[in-house]
């Protein structure tokens, strides 16, 4: 009960850090945070799929894109509130999530992987050459930032403005999906990650459940991909490129998959190391693959996963 | 050695450092306050790089000169680069970066169209003035044109003007073309095609085209592809090493053997000549933003032998239009007597200053230089700067090939 209470106490420090952050630390680190928060909440949308069902996705960058899109498209051609534009990418992630993961789910272990590795390829080859319609490899730029919705008067292109909305909307999120994990549900993943013949000989649809996990885990990629296009004023075919899935992936075993807050702590570690390292080499790549390669070596549970692991005595 | 050093006697290492201190004390008055800070955002990883290390001596000679003739309002001038990995989102993140954390006080660079159309949307929100140096879309002085944003060097339809003329006087009259697959090979197209229209209503642009991928690295198909279609002429607009693998390719096709006239957009570029040396096909038209022999004026002289002598190769264009810029922020923050970026903003519009490739003018209407490209013939390679030389060559007065403020787009 003490660890419990002892964690409580940590997230609301933490929370109140964040809520708080803007007042201590130069202005850039706001762009900082707003990016940490939003790949965190892509890391941690990719871990339902890997940390708990135990499926390695190499295509998940593929839902953050069609998020990214639709919130663009959405502000250059229609000027929507922003809330709106959220919400039709998670609807437009969420479908395209049910056409992959129908296909994919099928499949185990290294064709699994390999399977949505082909569908992110593909998303990115439409994006990518499509250029009436997606822009080509410029991507959509130049959309307006108009409000924000449901009668808040926000100035979204102020950065303080924005790094707040982002800070709502990926806690809530996050809440929601932490919540998913602790449901029966989510133990029913966590049983399929670990034996899933014998979540079948329960009388389980285990394929169900992962489809379930997979259009869940779409859905709030969708939604972090919506958040990033307004904060990164592009929403560009990189986003969907394979190697940006591959960030979702190395965020989450930096971080930590056993945890639910592993990936956001990965997200971290991931762009701070990236926004330090790049101020002084253009090899940022290089030093990230010896951290990893360390990493894999030594602390396999991840960062936040190793020093929760000593906490708990687990 | 350490013998030696131990053999000083204190008080002279005590002077040394007592008088260090009063010379700087005395010397301090131009010191003392803080340096001008410029940012620079430019292309420093992967294939095309070597543009953005050009851009980097460019603006090094740049700093290193005025700093050496005492700075700018008696301040010293530094320069923060950042790479743009040529993504739009990069640098969105670089220009955030440098003007939130390195604190600039303005900012230039910019190498791709692509990149400029993302990032110049974006340059009011920084309220820093934003100089673009080499990318050419024309949308950024047209029609997402705004009050930070400037260019000074040649734009998409300043040198596909010029390319129209030069290709006018060809007498080839069926057009195709091979460019990169994103903004800026498909508006070239369509800005050179418009133009040579203008010109000869009979020219025939062809439906069958070539956009590979930028960054491609086979080009085999396209070149088939071109040579298959039996074009008159052909617009080449890709750059950087994309350009040289091209180039490579199409002598061993035999590309330019064909009976077809080729004009390189951005072909004397010297990052590409250099890079090419003898492989560089002789008689091509090739056009570029600036030829570092183009221009009879002292300042291009000084520009060009400073050059040579510290780095050991002429200056490309877009080491000219990186030097430029750091002279333009010189020539707008004296006029504006401050580096507020508010005042140096107002101060470059309708500022003229001097640049190696002439007289420069920001117009007020757009804020794109009033500048011509050069355009010529590749010809013998040069003993003393490893590229081929021009011959004939022909510069474009800035006058004729800008199109009007109010064909543009662009309302300011």
């Amino acid at each position: 009960m003490t660890t419990r209470l002892l964690i409580a106490g940590l997230l609301a420090l933490v929370l109140a850090a964040l809520f708080l952050l803007p007042y201590g630390v130069s202005y850039f680190y706001i762009f900082v945070a707003t990016e940490i928060l939003i790949m965190g909440l892509f890391a941690a949308s990719f871990n339902l799929v890997f940390g708990y069902t135990g499926m390695l996705s190499f295509g998940h960058a593929a839902f953050f894109g069609m998020g990214s899109y639709t919130t663009a498209m959405l502000l250059l051609h229609l000027q929507v509130p922003l809330v709106w534009t959220l919400l039709a990418a998670m609807l437009t992630s969420m479908l395209l999530a049910a056409v992959i993961g129908f296909f994919c789910v099928r499949l185990n272990e290294v064709y699994f992987a390999m399977l949505t590795l082909a569908f992110g390829m593909m998303v990115f080859s439409v994006a990518h050459q499509w250029r009436s319609v997606t822009n080509g490899s410029d991507g959509i730029t130049g959309f307006p930032l108009t409000e924000f919705g449901l009668g808040l008067d926000l100035q979204l292109a102020n950065p303080l403005v924005y790094y707040y909305v982002v800070l709502v909307v990926v806690v809530l999120a996050a809440a929601l999906l932490y919540l998913v994990t602790r449901s029966p549900f989510g133990l029913i993943l966590k049983a399929i990650s670990e034996n899933p013949e014998r979540v079948a000989f329960c009388g389980l649809n285990e394929r169900r459940f992962r489809l379930i996990a997979f259009i869940v885990a779409g859905l709030f990629a969708g939604l972090a991909g919506g958040l990033f296009a307004p904060f990164n004023r592009v929403a560009s075919p990189d986003m969907i490129h394979w190697s940006h899935s591959a960030e979702a992936v190395l965020m989450t075993i930096l971080g930590g998959s056993a945890y639910f807050l592993g990936p956001f702590f990965g997200a971290m570690v991931f762009v701070l190391l990236e926004t330090w390292i790049t101020s002084y080499t253009d090899h940022w790549m290089l030093v990230l693959g010896i951290i990893l390669a360390l990493m894999v070596m030594f602390f396999r549970r991840g960062i936040l996963g190793t020093v929760l692991d000593r906490v708990l005595r687990r | 050695m350490s013998n030696q050093t131990r053999t000083i006697p204190r008080p002279r290492r005590l002077c040394t450092a007592v008088c260090l201190a009063l010379g700087l004390g005395v010397a301090g008055s131009a010191t003392a306050q803080e340096p001008v800070r410029i940012g620079a955002i430019y292309i420093m990883s992967g294939s095309p790089s070597v543009y953005g290390q050009f851009a980097q001596q460019g603006m090094q000679l740049a700093v290193d000169e005025i700093n050496e003739a005492g700075g700018i309002l008696d301040r010293q001038v530094e320069f923060v680069l950042e790479d743009s990995q040529i993504k739009a989102d990069a640098a969105i993140q670089a220009a955030r970066k440098l003007v939130y954390s390195e604190q600039v006080h303005g900012l230039m660079g910019l190498d791709s169209s692509g990149v400029a159309t993302g990032v110049v949307p974006v340059v009011p929100e920084l309220k820093r003035p934003f100089i673009i140096t080499h990318a050419a879309t024309p949308d950024v002085t047209g029609k997402l044109c705004n009050r930070y944003t400037y260019r000074l060097s040649v734009n998409i339809s300043q040198n596909t003007r010029a390319a129209a003329e030069i290709a006018a006087e060809t007498g080839a009259r069926r057009w195709t073309t091979i460019g990169p697959d994103y903004a800026f090979g498909h508006q070239s197209w369509e800005f050179f095609g418009d133009y040579l229209k203008e010109l000869d209503p009979e020219v025939e642009l062809m439906e069958r085209t070539a956009f590979p991928r930028f960054g491609n690295e086979d080009f085999t198909p396209f070149i088939n592809n071109v040579m298959d279609a039996e074009p008159e002429g052909v617009l080449v607009s890709l750059w950087g090493g994309d350009l040289v693998n091209f180039i490579r390719q199409a002598n061993n096709l035999g590309f330019f053997e064909q009976d077809f006239e080729v004009l390189m957009t951005l072909g004397g570029a010297t990052e590409v000549m250099s890079a090419l040396g003898e492989d560089m096909p002789e008689g091509i038209w090739v056009g570029t933003r600036y030829w570092f022999a183009a221009h009879e004026n002292a300042t291009n002289d000084a520009f060009v032998s400073a050059y040579m002598e510290r780095f050991g190769n002429p200056p490309s264009y877009n080491a000219q239009g990186a030097y430029a810029g750091i002279y333009a922020y010189k020539a707008a923050i004296e006029e504006a007597g401050s580096t507020d970026p508010e005042a140096i903003t107002d101060a470059l519009s309708g500022l003229t200053f001097q640049a190696p490739n002439g007289p420069l003018t920001f117009r007020e209407g757009d804020h794109q230089a009033v500048v011509g490209p050069t355009w010529g013939q590749t010809a013998e390679v040069s003993d003393e700067y490893g590229v081929r030389m021009l011959d004939p060559m022909k510069t474009f007065d800035g006058d004729l090939v800008t199109p009007d403020v109010s064909e543009t787009g662009c309302s300011l």
